[in-house]
């Protein structure tokens, strides 16, 4: 499965419809994730779900998204983990071991925002609270 | 700033008088220290970003305005380093809802009666309206205006980049007011051309005659008052995207004429000796169905091969009920800053009614029932009162009369769809994009019976 986080110097990037770049893991059950920097070449919605789905990522981990940014993404049927902030690898920690609905991990006055599933599943568009 | 020699009490209270004073102001205003974390943040700023003051305080400012700017060339920033104020930079933010809001900002630096430097202040305005206003009259909406969240025209936003990156022509159908020019522009300006014109005609609108000089221009002396030439919008598309609407409309021989056009990819302007070779995209759109158009006789069936590479159908209204609610709180929102009102929504009663009513005339009706709400609501929730009658009598004549509340047109509306669906939970839940465990809350709710 690869998960990307859009990043930014070492943390997670604030707005992902600007960000430049993602790390993309390659999570195996058994062996350390392999890590990869991506470089994103356009900020266009359609495009960039576009780029996000020929990588093969299934899971998007990001910052601040517009609706349409992730509306896009989510019709390619990838989970979006939407209006994270935090240190990249404390969101990594935090992802694998669940606890990324933390609200240390929510940008102020985001939290509860559950995350947006892909196609066929729910796609968890609107910010719900607990 | 308070000086030492006022007392901690007085401090106090010119501290609430600064606030109410902030708070009063219609621009958003913040405060941040060197370390970029917020000081005071008042109510403006709470409404447009939809951050809370106890939220967004001792935050840092980026996580909390959340601009598109914030990381590369924050504001803030660039004035702390060159002591210069910036004014009116226009700027969008993503709002605590996933909104994208367009917003000036202005920043200054913060000093105390000594002129030490405390931190930093920003200003900022929404300009939605202006924006908003500014689409309107450019028509410069993108595919980021489409609102919904119907499974069929999320499936179009799936494969939208893949139509935008061919050159092929496009065919759009639909019914009036589905937004088919939305997504013709939306395909523009996602292909390569976007760079060049997106041209509109209305090929409904012109005589043949006239439609003929329109699209491919004439040569001076061409007829009595052609005393220049004049280019055609094949011309001013060139490299660009033509989008031909209400292309059903047009008659027999301007269909062979445009069929060599597509055919042979140049057109002769009218008066003109030489034919002129052009790369113009061709999407086309209507609001007949084609195919029987072609059974009738009345459009040519090459024509109808050659434009339809690749169709693109848009439903009705009536068949993305989901996206009612959206478009609702879209159209009040843009009423709301449009004519400086503040009305929050609408009544159960009165979505009841909308949510049981057809729109043949779809989204452009449902915009103008909005509108027309706005006028005669004088409170802050537009009423059953405030609907047209022309939506009761569609109700009334509707079969099932007894719907009442907005608890049976949802019942009324899964029970449909689990109809359509031969009653396969799994395959409606997929149709309405909403989880099969919500699906099954939602039926045993409602109590929906399953045969």
């Amino acid at each position: 499965m690869k998960v990307a986080l859009s990043v930014f110097k070492d943390s997670i990037s604030t707005v992902f419809d600007v960000a430049q770049q993602i790390m993309v893991l390659e999570v195996d059950e058994t062996d350390e994730p392999k890590r990869t920097m991506l470089k994103l070449e356009t900020n266009d919605p359609m495009r960039r779900a576009s780029e996000l789905s020929e990588t093969g990522i299934d899971v998007l981990i990001c910052g601040a998204i517009s609706r349409s940014m992730q509306a896009a993404i989510m019709a390619r049927g990838i989970v979006v983990y939407p209006f994270v902030r935090g240190m990249t690898e404390d969101v990594i920690v935090a992802y694998q071991n669940g606890r990324l609905g933390h609200a240390s991990y929510a940008l102020p006055g985001c939290r509860g925002r559950e995350q947006g599933r892909g196609r066929g599943r729910n796609r968890g568009m609107h910010c719900r609270r607990r | 700033m308070v000086s030492k020699k006022n007392s901690k009490q007085k401090g106090a209270f010119a501290g609430d008088e600064q606030n109410i004073i902030l708070d009063s102001i219609a621009d958003g205003v913040f405060t941040v220290d060197k370390d970029w974390r917020i000081s005071s943040f008042n109510r403006a700023a709470e409404e447009i970003t939809g951050v809370s003051r106890k939220d967004a305080v001792g935050q840092l400012c980026k996580d909390v305005l959340k601009a598109d700017i914030c990381e590369r060339n924050c504001c803030l920033r660039a004035t702390m380093r060159t002591g210069k104020p910036i004014v009116n930079k226009n700027v969008y933010i993503i709002d605590a809802e996933g909104r994208k809001r367009p917003i000036s900002i202005s920043t200054a630096l913060l000093r105390d009666k000594k002129g030490k430097l405390l931190g930093a202040v920003e200003t900022f305005r929404d300009i939605s309206v202006e924006e908003d206003l500014r689409k309107a009259i450019e028509k410069k909406y993108s595919f980021a205006d489409i609102i919904s969240k119907n499974h069929r025209i999320l499936q179009l936003f799936d494969i939208l980049p893949d139509i935008a990156a061919s050159n092929s022509t496009v065919l759009i159908e639909g019914e009036s007011g589905t937004g088919k020019e939305l997504f013709a522009r939306a395909i523009h300006d996602l292909s390569p051309r976007k760079k060049q014109l997106f041209v509109a005609v209305n090929c409904s609108a012109l005589p043949d005659t006239l439609l003929e000089s329109e699209l491919f221009g004439y040569k001076a002396g061409a007829f009595t008052d052609a005393r220049k030439d004049k280019p055609g919008r094949f011309r001013l598309a060139e490299n660009g995207t033509l989008f031909l609407d209400e292309i059903g409309e047009i008659a027999p021989s301007m269909q062979v004429k445009l069929l060599r056009v597509l055919q042979e990819k140049t057109y002769e302007p009218l008066g003109a000796t030489q034919s002129v070779e052009h790369n113009v995209r061709i999407i086309a759109a209507t609001n007949k169905d084609l195919d029987v158009l072609v059974r009738e006789g009345s459009f040519r069936e090459d024509l109808y091969y050659r434009i339809n590479v690749f169709k693109i159908i848009l439903p009705p209204l009536r068949e993305r009920m989901e996206d009612i609610p959206l478009l609702i709180d879209h159209f009040i929102e843009r009423f709301n800053v449009l004519q400086k009102k503040s009305i929050q929504g609408v009544s159960e009663e009165a979505m009841s009614v909308l949510m049981s009513y057809s729109y043949p005339g779809n989204i452009r009706e449902l915009a103008n029932i909005i509108e027309r709400a706005f006028i005669l609501c004088k409170t802050d929730l537009i009423e059953k009162k405030h609907l047209p009658e022309s939506l009761f009598a569609m109700s009334a004549n509707h079969k099932d009369s007894e719907v009442s509340s907005l608890r049976d047109v949802e019942a009324a509306y899964l029970l449909n769809a689990l109809k359509q669906n031969n009653w396969d939970r799994q395959k409606t839940a997929r149709q309405l994009g909403i989880h099969k465990s919500t699906l099954y809350r939602k039926i045993k709710s409602l109590d929906i019976v399953i045969p």
